[in-house]
């Protein structure tokens, strides 16, 4: 075990030395920063405000707080996952530029190569993620902060989670991969569009029932759900005490996906937790029963 | 002395392409080896099977006693590698590649560092352990190549054109440190190379062809078998040249007499002595035993 450490620093250096692997996994989260202070934040604060009974009149700063919940969410949402992605490109690009061959003439099973991308690519993950969830909430703080520290702590449970889920799917995929041609397609799919499949870029409630049907098999949908829930949950009652009603509270939250739907029936909070859970873990137990195949 | 490679019928093919036929050759214990073969005679092939990054279609391998296929753990921990193109990480420094690859081995800490110092001494690279691997010269980073593949002093060194592309100050140095590793650690040296006056060094030369053996011996019986010798005969005419009714090619200021053998050519000096006052013989040369065997030539890496 003298050598796992090594295997894990050498990666985490690499990741954080090549500037092209580094800068392109914080292209997603740039593009969702752009589009929300462009257009979308500006979109979203008038159809919650515009579809609000005329009745009701919310505080600019709830509305601001909710607004900057959402935005935050779809950033770490995404960033678990992106990140996670390019991050573990290391692997294939061992493999494209036959480095991989100078760590297998030595006596160290692939398995142990393959545990050492895994840890390397959460850690570089987390690092990046856990950076991105402080400023996210400075952001937040800045706007206007409904979060108990409740919220908080759950919201970096989510943000781990899911970096372990997008460290998962990642190597899973990654472990076919073997050109540079093959990592920059899949670089592209994963950044063009994750952020659509998991709902980050435009709430899975605006799309079609069908294609709601078919998301709703994504395990990263819960993810998001789970982030948008703990972000948006003390604005959420917040507004619901300045006279907002709960059923338009249910709404608000059906329309951010707060409450997500599989096949009309709505997943609770400690079932996403299982989802997600579960999908780790089956994601990991194929990862590693692949490579000791290798062996 | 006793074999510490012993490999027996050795077969591969990648589809249709029969890389490596039914080959079997033998290495002892402390002798400088070489394998030779134009690109794609099935060198990398049977190598990179050696050290188990290629499955074999059959065959049977020994190495210092253990079977690949039931001991590949403890043979690839006896073997050291340099490969043809550098495998290090060029983004990070010396120091943190070797670092890494010497954590496979289980080398870390304080054995790290000792062992560190001894190859940074040896082949002298103490300057340049912060530096980039992608910021070293060739030569330089042949030298950290070479230094990854001793740093867990491996029985066997397997050196796969080492020497290619680098300049000859470079090449010698990396020879002295290779000879003085066999003379004091009685290490194994298994080089392929296109040099041919590196592989007349070797104790014991292979030369493979199209996957098959075609010639091996040691680089004076395979001179002895394949080519003949030279006598260069200076200060005389070609009309006297002729009458010798030998073969011949006119050099510079000279010309080059083939004869079959060094006996052959003692004969003619001692039937002619009136001719050969000012002469030399020599053996014929490695590239020429190459020709002969294989009817190509290698030229720094590429067959003609």
């Amino acid at each position: 075990m003298n050598t796992l450490p090594y295997l894990i620093k050498r990666n985490v250096k690499l990741y954080f030395k090549d500037k092209g692997m580094f800068f392109s996994s914080l292209i997603t989260p740039a593009i969702l920063l752009v589009l929300y202070i462009t257009f979308l934040g500006k979109t979203y604060k008038e159809t919650f405000t515009s579809n609000l009974p005329d009745a009701f009149t919310i505080d600019e700063s709830l509305i601001n707080g909710l607004v900057a919940s959402q935005l935050i969410s779809s950033i770490l949402a995404v960033s678990c996952v992106t990140v996670a992605f390019c991050s573990n490109f290391l692997m294939v690009q061992d493999k494209a530029n036959g480095t991989v061959k100078d760590l297998r003439i030595s006596p160290v099973k692939p398995s142990l190569l393959s545990i050492g991308y895994y840890i390397s690519t959460l850690a570089s993950t987390l690092l990046i993620c856990l950076a991105a969830t402080v400023i996210c909430l400075i952001y937040v703080a800045a706007v206007g902060w409904y979060m108990t520290v409740t919220d908080v702590l759950l919201l970096l449970f989510d943000v781990f989670l899911l970096a372990l889920f997008g460290t998962a799917l990642s190597s899973l995929i990654n472990f076919f991969l073997s050109t540079q041609g093959q990592i920059s397609a899949v670089g592209t799919i994963i950044s063009a569009g994750y952020g659509f499949l998991c709902g980050a870029y435009m709430p899975i409630s605006s799309f079609s029932s069908g294609l709601q049907k078919v998301l709703s098999f994504f395990p990263g949908t819960y993810g998001t759900s789970l982030i948008r829930n703990h972000s948006m949950q003390g604005v959420l009652n917040e507004i619901n005490n300045s006279g907002v009603p709960a059923e338009i509270i249910e709404k608000i939250k059906d329309s951010l996906d707060c409450n997500l739907y599989f096949f009309k029936n709505q997943v609770d909070i400690p079932v996403m937790y299982t989802i997600l859970g579960v999908t780790v873990a089956a994601l990991l137990v194929i990862y590693i029963l692949l490579n000791l195949k290798k062996t | 002395m006793n074999s510490i490679i012993q490999i027996d019928n050795l077969s591969k093919s990648f589809g249709e392409v029969k890389a490596v036929q039914n080959l079997s050759f033998r290495v002892k214990k402390g002798e400088l080896f070489a394998f030779l073969g134009i690109n794609g005679a099935g060198k990398s092939t049977t190598i990179n099977i050696m050290c188990g990054q290629l499955s074999k279609d059959s065959g049977n391998i020994q190495i210092d006693g253990h079977n690949l296929d039931e001991n590949i753990s403890l043979i690839k921990s006896e073997l050291g590698v340099v490969f043809q193109s550098s495998a290090l990480d060029s983004a990070l420094s010396v120091y943190d590649n070797l670092q890494s690859r010497a954590a496979l081995y289980g080398i870390v800490g304080a054995e790290f560092k000792e062992r560190l110092s001894e190859l940074a001494d040896l082949l002298d690279f103490n300057g340049l352990l912060k530096r980039p691997v992608g910021k070293l010269s060739g030569g330089q980073r042949r030298r950290i190549d070479i230094a990854r593949a001793l740093f867990h002093k491996p029985k066997i060194l397997i050196l796969d054109e080492p020497t290619t592309g680098l300049d000859p100050q470079t090449r010698k140095t990396i020879w002295s440190v290779i000879a003085a590793l066999r003379k004091s650690e009685n290490m194994t040296v298994f080089l392929t190379t296109h040099y041919m006056e590196e592989a007349a060094e070797a104790d014991w030369v292979v030369i493979i062809d199209s996957g098959k053996i075609s010639a091996e011996g040691t680089p004076l019986e395979l001179k002895n078998t394949y080519t003949g010798d030279y006598i260069t005969l200076y200060g005389t005419d070609e009309d006297t040249v002729r009458k010798l009714g030998t073969q011949y090619e006119k050099i510079k200021d000279a010309y080059r007499l083939f004869v079959p053998n060094t006996e052959a050519a003692t004969k003619l000096i001692v039937k002619h002595p009136e001719i050969f006052r000012d002469y030399e013989i020599t053996k014929g040369k490695m590239d020429d035993v190459f020709l002969a065997v294989t009817g190509k030539t290698l030229l720094g890496g590429a067959e003609k």
